[in-house]
């Protein structure tokens, strides 16, 4: 009996300590979590709290800006902001692990409005944020009327091509880009660059059969359930010619990762790279002696750029009262002050999709988004309609394997991206 | 074992049996709950009921049982080379060699970097070591970058894993062989016994312990592995690497079916017990006693 009776008490003991130690820990963050206090000494007139935010977002691109921008907030005002890193393509896994364990961050990017359905018990309402009304019309996130999202700014991608080896007449259709190809595989030059990453192995490339569609939802729609495939439609077929052509023309992609890409483009290795406007960012830290443009994807005689949103910052509506103020704060002051819009043009290199940013002088590859965007000139982004993971998980190992088997045709990856299609949706 | 020492053992014990509880049991248990619905995985959308249909499933589900091949081929070929290159490690370095214990320590090494970042590492070597290596030689027969190729993947995953856990059952048989009393071999010796034969019929039954030890490891770390998996080849090129955990991974993050992913797991759960338990039994009856 007094054997049992120690151990009874030790077990208690234990349980108890555990008890403690888990509580002390909720309290802390409890305690720290709403707490506002106005410190003196800084000459902002505005309150200020140790109120913490956090942002998790996709674009691996702009994580150290964003870092900085957090940086000059913080010494700005006060608040601190965090920056959870990602490699962008897992993200949405990601965040969705942290939602459900009640971990997410108050600020997230989404890429479209399938994203923010499936998210849409943590989407907070922004209608009537003040920053919501300098949205460019069109461009924001929008769940039954209500505004959920804030673009980053609109992006564009096509044929990024170096001017000197490149005129634009050169891959007007298929038959000369076809020759322009065969005449830089002879040259031994790379006359398109992919990368084996996901989306900018096929990801983005295949978006253009969608998006030359007359109606590119009702497309997908009807592929969904099965009234079309890929494989009878000839926006498909003349893509499956053109993938055949780059396969034989072109280095593996498989063996080439974006950086690769972007440095054989800058070093003149590559006469064309498939990128979007983003990629002068990484371009710019090369030295390169040519200037740069963007083309539209010839597929069919297209010559209309691929411009849309391609993420949205949206606040997480399930915190607690203080942290979507906090988060809201954030997303104002980046959206109306003068650091935040320098930030956005200049150090994230966005085309800006609010009317209050003066665009100024932007790089040429988004000056050429600009342009398109500005004469009407643009093919909306099909992918914004894609299954969720879509890329990542169907398309990408068709992909591979399109470019691994040396003899498979373009038409047999047309079959192969049916069959994923099919898999996504089921 | 004293009586009063018992409030001492449960004192150490019981954090373990309470973080084991809460990470392993209870989740578990959750888990199979969730097999029966179709869910995606966010709290506010509904979970409907269906039964033993995700179950039922998996026999349809190609790319499952694709992954399930490719993992049963990773694992022989794994559990073979990890063990004869450990046991091999082992007799060498117990043996006399001037090098003995440097070579113990290189080889146990690679079993502390993580599986993560020696897949990075490995990633590099067959991209751009293999490669280099093969233009200059000329021999791109066998220097090429093997993750890129659907054959070749899987073996570069099996040398990879070989290399990070042949250090590890190399320890264990290093025990076994230093538990085998020396007079047994030196009688052998005296008898003439060659070193093959002392190898054959003293060393190898002796060590059935250390046998059983080491298969059960590799065995059970092959079936499950994912960190090499996941930065070595992601499964690719075209899903050929694939294996069981990465594929339920998959189907639960990247798809968000819960529920299927969930049978999935629940099926790889028993699988693993199945297989493992049963290679226990058989070595275990082959143990000898001294």
């Amino acid at each position: 009996m007094k054997l049992q009776k120690r151990t009874f008490g030790s077990l208690l003991l234990i349980a108890l300590l555990l008890l403690l130690a888990a509580c002390g820990g909720g309290t802390k963050d409890e305690g720290t979590a709403p707490v506002k206090e106005s410190t003196g000494g800084t000459d902002k007139p505005e309150e200020v709290t140790d109120q913490k935010i956090t942002i998790f977002q996709s674009k691996v691109e702009i994580s150290d800006q964003l870092e900085a921008l957090a940086k000059e907030y913080t010494a700005e005002t006060g608040v601190e902001v965090e920056v959870w890193g990602t490699t962008g393509d897992d993200y949405f896994q990601q965040l969705q692990i942290r939602l459900n364990s009640n971990q997410g961050p108050s600020i997230f990017s989404l890429q479209h409005v399938l994203e923010a359905e499936k998210l849409k018990s943590y989407v907070y309402d922004l209608s009537s944020e003040e920053y919501v009304s300098y949205i460019a019309p069109g461009m924001e996130l929008k769940i039954d009327d209500k505004i959920v999202g804030v673009p980053y700014g609109v992006e564009g991608f096509g044929l990024v091509y170096n001017k000197d080896l490149v005129k634009p007449e050169d891959v007007a259709d298929y038959a000369s880009f076809v020759k322009t190809m065969e005449k830089f595989n002879a040259e031994g030059i790379n006359g398109l660059g992919l990368a084996k990453d996901a989306y900018f192995l096929i990801g983005h490339i295949s978006n253009y059969p969608f998006s030359i569609q007359p109606d590119h939802y009702a497309f997908i729609d009807k592929l969904t359930s099965g009234e079309v495939t890929m494989a009878d439609t000839k926006e498909f077929q003349e893509f499956g010619d053109f993938m055949e052509t780059i396969k034989n023309n072109t280095p593996s992609p498989l063996d080439v990762t974006y950086d690769k890409e972007i440095g054989d483009f800058a070093a003149g290795k590559s006469a064309m790279i498939h990128q979007g406007n983003w990629a002068y960012g990484m371009l710019s830290e090369f030295d390169f002696d040519f200037e740069v443009g963007m083309l539209p994807f010839p597929l069919l005689g297209n010559d209309k750029m691929a411009v849309g949103v391609g993420n949205n910052w949206a606040i997480n509506g399930t915190k607690d009262e203080a942290e979507v103020k906090a988060a809201n704060d954030f997303l104002n002051w980046m959206s109306t002050s003068e650091i935040g819009h320098r930030y956005i043009v200049e150090e994230f290199g966005f085309v800006p999709a609010l009317t209050n940013i003066d665009a100024g002088d932007l790089d040429p590859l988004s000056q050429d988004v600009l342009d398109a965007s500005n004469k009407g000139q643009t093919i909306p982004w099909a992918q914004n309609y894609f299954p969720a993971n879509i890329v990542p998980n169907d398309f990408t190992p068709a992909a591979q394997e399109f470019f691994l088997s040396k003899d498979m045709t373009g038409k047999e990856l047309i079959d192969k991206l049916d069959d994923a299609w099919k898999n996504a949706v089921k | 074992m004293k009586k009063g020492n018992t409030g001492w053992y449960l004192l150490f014990t019981a954090p373990l049996l309470v973080i084991f509880t809460t990470v392993v049991i209870i989740p578990f248990i959750i888990g199979i709950y969730y097999s029966f619905f179709e869910w995606d995985g966010i709290a506010a959308n509904p979970k409907v009921f269906v039964g033993v249909d995700n179950f039922l499933r998996l026999f349809d589900d190609a790319r499952f049982l694709k992954s399930t091949w490719i993992t049963t081929l990773f694992t022989i070929l794994a559990v073979i080379s990890v063990n004869i290159v450990g046991l091999t490690a082992a007799v060498l370095v117990t043996s006399k060699l001037r090098i003995a214990n440097a070579a113990r320590t290189m080889i146990f090494m690679p079993y502390l970097i993580g599986g993560l970042i020696l897949g990075y590492i490995w990633q590099f070597i067959f991209l751009d070591v293999f490669t280099l290596i093969g233009s200059i030689t000329g021999l791109d027969g066998l220097f090429f970058n093997w993750l890129m190729d659907m054959d070749y993947a899987l073996y570069a995953m099996v040398f990879v894993f070989t290399w990070q856990m042949a250090g590890y059952v190399m320890i264990i048989y290093i025990a076994g062989i230093q538990g085998i009393p020396n007079d047994v071999i030196e009688a052998a010796k005296i008898d003439g016994a060659t070193g093959w034969q002392r190898f054959k019929k003293i060393t190898v039954p002796l060590l059935m312990p250390a046998f059983t030890i080491s298969l059960f490891l590799t065995l059970s770390s092959a079936f499950k592995i994912y960190d090499v998996n996941l930065s070595l080849t992601g499964g690719g090129p075209a899903n050929s690497t694939e294996m069981f955990a990465m594929n339920i991974y998959n189907e639960i993050f990247g798809y968000g079916n819960y529920g299927f992913g969930q049978a999935k797991a629940i099926i790889f759960f028993f699988v693993v017990a199945a297989i493992t338990l049963t290679q226990v039994y058989i070595t275990k009856k082959r143990e000898v006693e001294m």
